[in-house]
């Protein structure tokens, strides 16, 4: 299925991609995600394909607004039977309270929006987009405000509305979790689409500096491409000499992106291969912060990094402030852009 | 006394209902803006500004025996009970409007915008999910307009004529009996409107909570 739309007000955008059975809309705020996902579901004058032309009413959409929209006088059954009211009504009760059984609240059929805690509230607003059987859910921002269990529940919950049944879902977020658990991504920027595909794909192969960036991309610095061997090419850098993967030509100035889950920090006492040899760096650690189950540190060397890695990874390593390491950059998680490309987009 | 009370409460309850069904459509195309909104509500407002006499004053020459509404409509409501109702329906006006107003603006508009995604038209958003939502502040509205009619006295002496038996109402009723010192008179008609006014004002009251509370955040933003 593609989408293909313009839209003109409230803002100007264009953007055209395949859907995939979940597809992540991906951007800054005021990207134009929201106005995108609108108009799809014909809140938003727009034109193209799918549903072009056709009002709100009469479009095969389920959508769920950000701040969900539940009717604050209806409870949960009666909020999932709203849209089910070319059915008789037992039937449409009876509908409803099947489908709010499928994501786990046949318990909290009876209570009022104001009733229900954040993620019982998103999962009823689910439920009620999908009664109609929509060939298509637009969600925004479906985790945005929620802990950690209520945000593991809501996306099991879209994961199982998608296995079921012939919809497909477009959600616009900010939470990589979520992104990732999609199998296509749009990124869009100002209204336009900066690069679309398949998720791994665009995740650790994305097309510009700006996509790196605002996919967590949050290591820079530069070099030079200065041989070439093989696949690997040679980098003079501000680092010292690396290994990366690239095609450009020697002589290319270059910027090189990488993630902060993708600096290796080296246990001694282990071999490590030549190329891994060459890309080491040795530096001290500024700063080890905890933050749950998650680990940050700042590494200074010749370069400044900014290091992430799950607490039970540090728990064997067992990092202090102060102390003196050496990390391994991996050639094939380096991201490269010619210079050219890195001033013109960074502007 | 009995009498005059009766025709002011029905004059109350004529202009309120006038206002419900000509004030409420109103501020519910306010909502959004059109072209010469504030002109609109510039006149829909004055009568906040303006003494009830010269309301009145101005309706008594539009409305009288050979005024224009006379010779082009051929119906003369001056002195009349359906002149009063206009004449007070204008001066709650205001009030009513400005209610109707905030019950709307209080809609979350992300609650039409979703019904309509739903597949609800025009038809069953206004009853199932408009209504619902805003009929608390549209009572307290009429209510409150009520209120004010039941009270009014220069548009209703105006345009009324404060004729025994026709176009009298209590607030007129007790401008008289003072003016001739019936003092006692005046004092047990002004208690019993003092008090209908008291429970009038306390209903209206009471219904803003309800409907503050019904319309508060739902859910997510907690």
């Amino acid at each position: 299925m593609e989408v293909r739309y313009r839209i003109t007000r409230p803002y100007p955008l264009e953007a055209a991609f395949e859907l995939g059975r979940f597809t992540a809309l991906l951007g800054p705020s005021g990207a134009g995600k929201t106005t995108l996902i609108r108009a799809l579901a014909g809140l938003v004058p727009g034109r193209g394909t799918p549903y072009g032309g056709l009002p709100a009413e009469r479009r095969p959409v389920g959508y769920l607004p950000q701040n969900l929209a539940l009717f604050p006088h209806l409870n949960a059954w009666q909020n999932v039977a709203f849209p089910l009211a070319h059915l008789p009504p037992g039937e449409r009760k009876e509908r409803a309270l099947a489908l709010l059984g499928r994501f786990g609240l046949s318990e909290k059929a009876d209570r009022r929006p104001a009733e229900l805690s954040g993620g019982e509230a998103r999962r009823v607003a689910l439920a009620r987009a999908l009664a109609r059987e929509p060939e298509l859910i637009l969600l925004d921002e479906p985790t945005a405000g929620l802990d950690r269990p209520n945000r593991s529940q809501v996306l099991r919950a879209i994961l199982a509305a998608l296995s079921s049944g012939n919809v497909r879902a477009l959600v616009a977020t900010h939470d990589p979790e979520l992104a990732q658990a999609a199998d296509r991504v749009v990124v869009l920027e100002r209204g336009k689409v900066l690069q679309e595909g398949p998720s791994d794909r665009v995740f650790n192969h994305p097309a510009s500096p700006r996509v790196a960036q605002l996919l967590g991309y949050e290591n820079r610095f530069s070099g030079r491409v200065v041989q070439r061997e093989g696949e690997l090419a040679l980098l003079a850098t501000e680092a010292g000499r690396l290994y990366a993967k690239t095609e450009l030509p020697v002589g290319t100035r270059v910027g090189i992106f990488l993630r902060p889950e993708e600096v290796l920090i080296v246990r001694e006492g282990r071999p490590l291969s030549p190329v891994d040899a060459q890309n080491t760096l040795v530096g001290r650690l500024r700063c080890v912060r905890r933050m749950g189950p998650v680990v940050e540190a700042e590494f200074q060397g010749r370069i400044e990094l900014l290091l992430r890695l799950p607490r039970h990874v540090e728990d064997r390593l067992g990092l202090a402030t102060g102390e003196i390491r050496r990390v391994v950059l991996k050639p094939r998680y380096l991201q490269l852009f010619s210079e050219e490309e890195d001033s013109f987009s960074s502007e | 006394m009995t009498e005059v009370l009766l025709r002011s409460l029905a004059l109350a309850a004529a202009s309120s209902a006038v206002l419900l069904l000509v004030a409420a459509p109103l501020a519910y195309l306010s909502r959004r803006p059109y072209p010469g909104r504030t002109l609109v509500e510039t006149l829909l407002l004055l009568p906040l500004a303006l003494p009830p006499t010269v309301l009145g004053f101005y309706l008594l020459l539009l409305l009288a025996p050979e005024g224009p509404v006379a010779r082009l409509l051929g119906f003369e409501l001056a002195f009349s009970f359906p002149g009063m109702v206009l004449g007070a329906a204008l001066f709650s006006f205001p009030f009513a409007y400005t209610a109707y107003r905030e019950a709307f603006r209080a809609l979350d508009p992300a609650l039409l915008e979703t019904a309509r995604t739903l597949g609800a038209g025009p038809g069953r958003r206004l009853r199932e999910v408009v209504l619902p939502l805003v009929w608390p502040g549209l009572l307290s509205g009429t209510l409150l307009a009520f209120a004010h009619a039941l009270g009014e006295f220069g548009v209703v002496l105006m345009v009324g004529g404060n004729i025994p038996g026709r176009t009298q109402v209590a607030s007129t009723y007790i401008y008289e009996l003072v003016a001739r010192l019936e003092l006692e008179k005046a004092h047990q008609a002004s208690l019993t409107v003092l008090v209908l006014a008291l429970a009038l004002v306390y209903l209206t009251r009471s219904l803003e909570e309800r409907w503050r509370s019904a319309t508060g955040s739902p859910g997510p933003t907690r």
